[in-house]
């Protein structure tokens, strides 16, 4: 509970948001830093793991003392990526990992009992591995201490984020908008549009979607299992789009435009174009970050599909620690090379489609995104209950 | 469609420009007041569950 209670709009937003606007350039970077550390201080001590999740803002600072040591094609920058790989590996993979070697805890050497997440740490992880390897490949400036910290605790994008990139952070860092009116009436008219779809649609589809357990699925009339995977897909967009609009709503008071991170994407009727308009900031950190440094398309056919592979495998596993990620991660993969490979028999032509094929790749691309949630949101057991007992009753 | 999720983007915030012919500007304070209020009571109406956002735990 953060972007839904009062202490975040209360304690954090509002005043830091006026104080930002107030200050002068200089000032402004540590008014994000101060009040980002402040936001991780309070949230971690109440939310995630106490004095030792407080203690995780040193992760920030001894990102920050090693990132100045970044210099265009400097070895130090593949450290800090190392380094930033390990800390998720600890912290989010650790259990996971070593599950797999020993899969009952109580023999696990390995095993950690009082696991936790620091706040954010899927999402500020993969901002601190941006800004190293562009900093490797000479595409974004050093910037100040001050600039680099301000970026990796904006709080309004810290927990779940957009994910940013420092090219784009800087300039509006260092030039806020003026439009004190227009940025306040969209920041507040998204934040308030993000609440609704949060309680309003999200929260009240948890209903339908707690259903989702073994138990449950086994007593179930069968026409009602895919209505309860639909509420969840419902959901999931509502929820995680919810929380986006927030963020950069809040980050518009600020008068700090982040990326956008969600487009319509159930309106889309392919699912290339699908990943392009879910969870936007992601898909863009994956191209650039695993898929094209693997080769991207400019390789040979069966390279192209390993490197969509590979790359949903990264997002499966970004998403969670379990095998019902990997699956999942792995069931857009299929569905992707399935597409390339489809449009490399059957290009495009210059006609555009008729309304039937549109109507049609829809609900295709609507139905293989909700099936496939089923295993986002259930373990590879149950999820392979609940399709058997949908497909065979 | 496009006109249709442009007027949906703008009345949620998440463009500055409305859609060609759409009839209502930033400029019109009265009928954002009465949106955001209109806003306000749905979130008041349905805020008594609590819940963490999902992608918290990510």
């Amino acid at each position: 509970m953060i972007f839904n209670s009062w202490d975040y709009y209360l304690l954090f937003l509002i005043p830091a948001a006026i104080c930002f606007r107030l200050a002068g350039p200089r000032v402004r970077p540590w008014i994000v830093f101060a009040s980002g550390s402040l936001f991780f201080a309070y949230f971690s001590y109440t939310q995630f793991g106490g004095w030792v999740g407080v203690a995780c803002l040193g992760i920030f600072l001894w990102e920050c003392f090693v990132s100045r040591f970044y210099r265009v094609r400097s070895w130090i920058c593949w450290l800090g990526i190392a380094q930033t790989v390990l800390f998720l590996a600890i912290f989010k993979y650790r259990n996971f990992l070593s599950g797999l070697v020993w899969p009952n805890a109580a023999e696990n050497p390995l095993f950690w009992k009082h696991a936790f997440l620091p706040l954010g740490i899927s999402f500020f992880t993969f901002e601190f591995i941006h800004y190293a390897a562009d900093r490797y490949n000479d595409r974004t400036e050093q910037g100040t201490v001050g600039e680099y910290l301000a970026f990796i605790l904006f709080f309004p994008t810290m927990v779940a984020g957009p994910i940013k990139r420092y090219q784009d952070f800087l300039p509006k860092l260092r030039a806020v908008s003026r439009e004190w009116v227009v940025d306040w009436q969209r920041g507040v008219t998204r934040i308030l549009s993000g609440l609704v779809k949060k309680f309003a649609v999200a929260d009240v589809l948890t209903a339908y979607t707690n259903h989702l357990n073994w138990a449950d699925i086994s007593h179930a009339e069968r026409h009602i299992l895919p209505l309860w995977l639909l509420a969840y897909g419902i959901k999931i967009y509502a929820d995680f789009s919810a929380y986006s609009d927030i963020a950069i709503g809040s980050a518009r008071l600020f008068g700090i435009r982040v990326p956008e991170n969600f487009d319509w994407p159930y309106l889309r009727t392919n699912i290339a174009e699908f990943w392009r308009h879910w969870h936007m900031s992601l898909t863009s950190w994956l191209i650039d970050y695993i898929y094209i440094p693997l080769g991207g398309s400019r390789v040979e056919n069966g390279r192209v599909y390993a490197n969509i592979l590979v790359t949903m495998l990264v997002s499966g596993i970004w998403h969670g620690a379990g095998m019902n990620f990997i699956v999942w991660g792995l069931l857009h993969g299929a569905m992707l090379v399935v597409r390339r490979a489809w449009r490399q028999f059957r290009p495009l032509g210059a006609e555009p489609a008729s309304q039937v094929t549109l109507f049609f790749s829809w609900l295709l691309t609507f139905v293989c995104v909700n099936l496939a949630w089923a295993f986002f949101c259930m373990d590879v057991k149950t999820a392979l209950f609940f399709f058997r007992r949908l497909i065979i009753g | 469609m496009e006109w249709i999720t442009g007027a949906f983007d703008y009345l949620g915030g998440a463009r500055d420009e409305a859609p060609p012919g759409f009839p209502l500007t930033l400029g019109n304070w009265a009928f954002w007041a009465l949106w955001w209020a209109a806003l306000t009571v749905v979130i008041y109406v349905f805020s008594g569950q609590s819940s963490k956002f999902i992608y918290i735990d990510f």
